[in-house]
């Protein structure tokens, strides 16, 4: 893989035309992580370090060749592969070990997550609770606290919709990641002959945990179905129902995060499983952003169809020049397109009138957010990991 | 037995009715939800089922009423049938979920309906004879409120203590019907779901909610009933 990605890609615009556009990220880059080099540590100046070069090169790259995936897809894997590395470090440090005591949920030291949010507002409307045993603000055992996590996602949500799923959820790039290693799908075409109705599943675990976390008074997806309980924190194992519970999860995690995206190539809990992710689609209707086809060019050839990720095309959305619900503004259907018919769209404008300049304005929003949120938890890891290395 | 004054009584039940009420809605909102999403069009006929739905949900409660009272005299508080009680009902909502998720008795998904595309359609609802389908909806209505109705959840148990401390059966069964107004008011908003039904998705959506449940209703039934049949 690493040779074809690497591969010299063909020039879409010259060398100080795509420096001139990176200017920007660049600036951005060095405006964020300025604050890490006035703190003392040369594990985290060369993790920010990184994190600047590496975010402003792919950026780069994304300018020069034109395509959005692929480079997007590096950043996405370093960052579902480095998230866990730094997270359970900072675990093992604070309390040490992956699970969580029943005193730590108690007085409120549980890092918050944003797969709880849809479970959050009706237990806060109807009785005033938050249903997570996390603080609201920031704490010296637990900096991840619910309100600064909350503001986070609503800036991101505002900027990608969707595109959460591709710039910012580091479960996603876990996942991704796991895509990305065969070098063909195994059984890619059975699930594209999978029941469309399938596709409904994130909704239905969405109301079902919805309601029954309202129910319960507590976050029913985190409690039984999170797959990423496996490789961040999980509750201790003291009984039956705990066991069980990790039983699930693990099983889950083995399932859909790993097997079935390496035979198919496709985010398969992303697609048939992620409640969140089918939240984050709701607010793909208010973002200004989206894919669209241009139906002068399209040939039917389905060749996006097969290279969207997480399913978010059907022939028939294609014919209508859309995609679905769920799109996630990941670019490969653009990528694939042979006739440059699958277009980045503004809202409120003509399709394919002009779509570079809808891409350029999504990309500086996604990757100044992806930058600022993706790039912090990088930078953590790569410290975190310089400094376990023996040598220095 | 410490007598409370019926006066008393009646506007404690209102009171608690309606300060519990979103306890009840967040309680029987898994059941009511997905089953009303499953209803025919129309507000209406939704306002139609919700009625039905609350009043064999009434009538629960005025059987639990009857039961506690007659009971609070003879059986100690902490009687441990109340968990055979508590889990029976659980794995009895999980039937009647599945049920409705099966579509049974009169509504098919249809699986081999192809469109050109290769793709089969969304859901496909066959309609049963109109006489025959109300009757199904009712009896549904009926099923569910009861055992929603006799499901014991925290205010229910609560105005459950208070009734068994009336001096008669009347201010018991008194006592459980406004509790239960109380209640009621705060499932208004769930006849607008009319509007978002028979949409193919909400109904596919719906029903894989209802199994969601189900499986749910039937582990947190079972292992209350397993647990009482191996530690007594
Ligand atoms: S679908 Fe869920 S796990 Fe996947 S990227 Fe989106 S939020 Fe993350
Ligand atoms: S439709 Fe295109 S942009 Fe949207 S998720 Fe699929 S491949 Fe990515």
């Amino acid at each position: 893989m690493a040779s074809r990605v690497l591969a010299r890609p063909p020039a879409f615009r010259s060398v100080g035309r795509s420096l001139l556009l990176t200017l920007p990220i660049a600036l951005w880059s060095l405006l964020m992580f300025t604050p890490s080099f006035r703190e003392p540590g040369r594990d985290r100046h060369i993790g920010s370090l990184a994190v600047i070069l590496f975010m402003t090169t792919l950026f780069f790259l994304m300018m020069r060749t034109g395509k959005t995936y692929q480079w997007r897809r590096w950043f996405f894997v370093a960052l579902g592969l480095l998230f866990p590395v730094g997270f359970i470090a900072s675990l093992v440090a604070v309390r040490g070990t992956m699970s969580i005591p029943v005193e730590r949920m108690v007085s409120g030291d549980t890092p918050f997550c944003y797969m709880v949010i849809p479970m959050l507002f009706i237990p806060a409307a109807l009785a005033r609770t938050i249903i997570f045993p996390g603080s609201i603000l920031p704490t010296a055992n637990n900096p991840h606290s619910i309100a600064i996590m909350i503001g986070i996602w609503l800036a991101m949500t505002l900027v990608v919709g969707k595109g959460w799923c591709s710039y910012v959820c580091f479960f996603g790039g876990i996942e991704e990641g796991f895509a990305a290693i065969p070098k063909r799908a195994r059984i890619g075409r059975s699930v594209r002959k999978l029941d469309p109705r399938l596709r409904l599943v994130p909704w239905a675990i969405l109301l079902f945990v919805v309601v029954l976390s309202a129910a319960l008074f507590e976050p029913v997806y985190c409690m039984w179905l999170c797959p990423f309980k496996t490789v961040t924190e999980y509750p201790a194992v003291h009984s039956v129902e705990t066991a069980l519970q990790m039983g699930i999860f693990i099983t889950l995690f083995a399932g859909l995060v790993i097997v079935l995206p390496f035979l198919t190539k496709k985010r398969t809990q992303c697609a048939y499983f992620c409640p969140f992710g089918a939240f984050q689609s709701i607010f793909n209707k208010i973002n200004l952003f989206e894919i669209r086809f241009d139906r002068e060019k399209c040939v039917d050839c389905t060749l996006c169809q097969t290279a969207c990720p997480i399913m978010a095309l059907s022939a028939e959305s294609i014919r209508e020049g859309k995609t679905l619900m769920n799109c996630m503004k990941c670019g490969a259907c653009v990528d694939s397109c042979k006739k440059s018919a699958a277009v980045w769209h503004l809202k409120g404008t003509k399709v394919a009138l002009k779509p570079e300049r809808a891409r350029l304005l999504f990309l500086y929003g996604a990757w100044a957010m992806a930058t600022m949120f993706g790039g912090s938890i990088l930078a953590n890891s790569i410290a975190t990991m310089l400094h376990w290395l023996p040598v220095k | 037995m410490v007598v409370v004054p019926i006066s008393t009584g009646a506007g404690e039940a209102l009171l608690l009715g309606l300060a519990t009420g979103p306890v009840c809605l967040a309680s029987c909102g898994p059941v009511v939800l997905p089953w009303m999403l499953v209803q025919p069009r129309g507000v209406r006929v939704q306002a139609r089922q919700l009625s039905i739905f609350l009043a064999a949900r009434l009538s629960g409660y005025l059987l639990f009423a009857a039961t506690v009272w007659l009971a609070g005299s003879v059986i100690p508080r902490s009687w441990s049938g109340r968990s055979w009680l508590f889990g029976g009902v659980q794995v009895l909502l999980a039937v009647g979920l599945l049920v409705y998720a099966a579509g049974w008795p009169h509504t098919r998904c249809s699986f081999a309906d192809s469109s050109a595309d290769g793709s089969s359609r969304l859901v496909q609802i066959d309609e049963p004879p109109r006489s025959h389908r109300s009757r199904s909806h009712r009896s549904g209505a009926v099923t569910l409120g009861f055992l929603t109705g006799i499901s014991v959840c925290p205010p229910f148990l609560v105005a459950g203590v208070r009734a068994a401390q009336l001096g008669s059966l009347a201010d018991a069964l008194l006592f459980f019907a406004v509790f239960f107004f109380g209640t009621a008011v705060w499932f208004a908003p769930f006849v607008s779901l009319g509007v978002v039904r028979r949409s193919s998705s909400f109904v596919t959506v719906a029903r894989m909610v209802a199994v969601l449940l189900a499986c749910w209703y039937a582990f947190a039934g079972g292992s209350v009933l397993i647990e009482r049949a191996i530690y007594g």
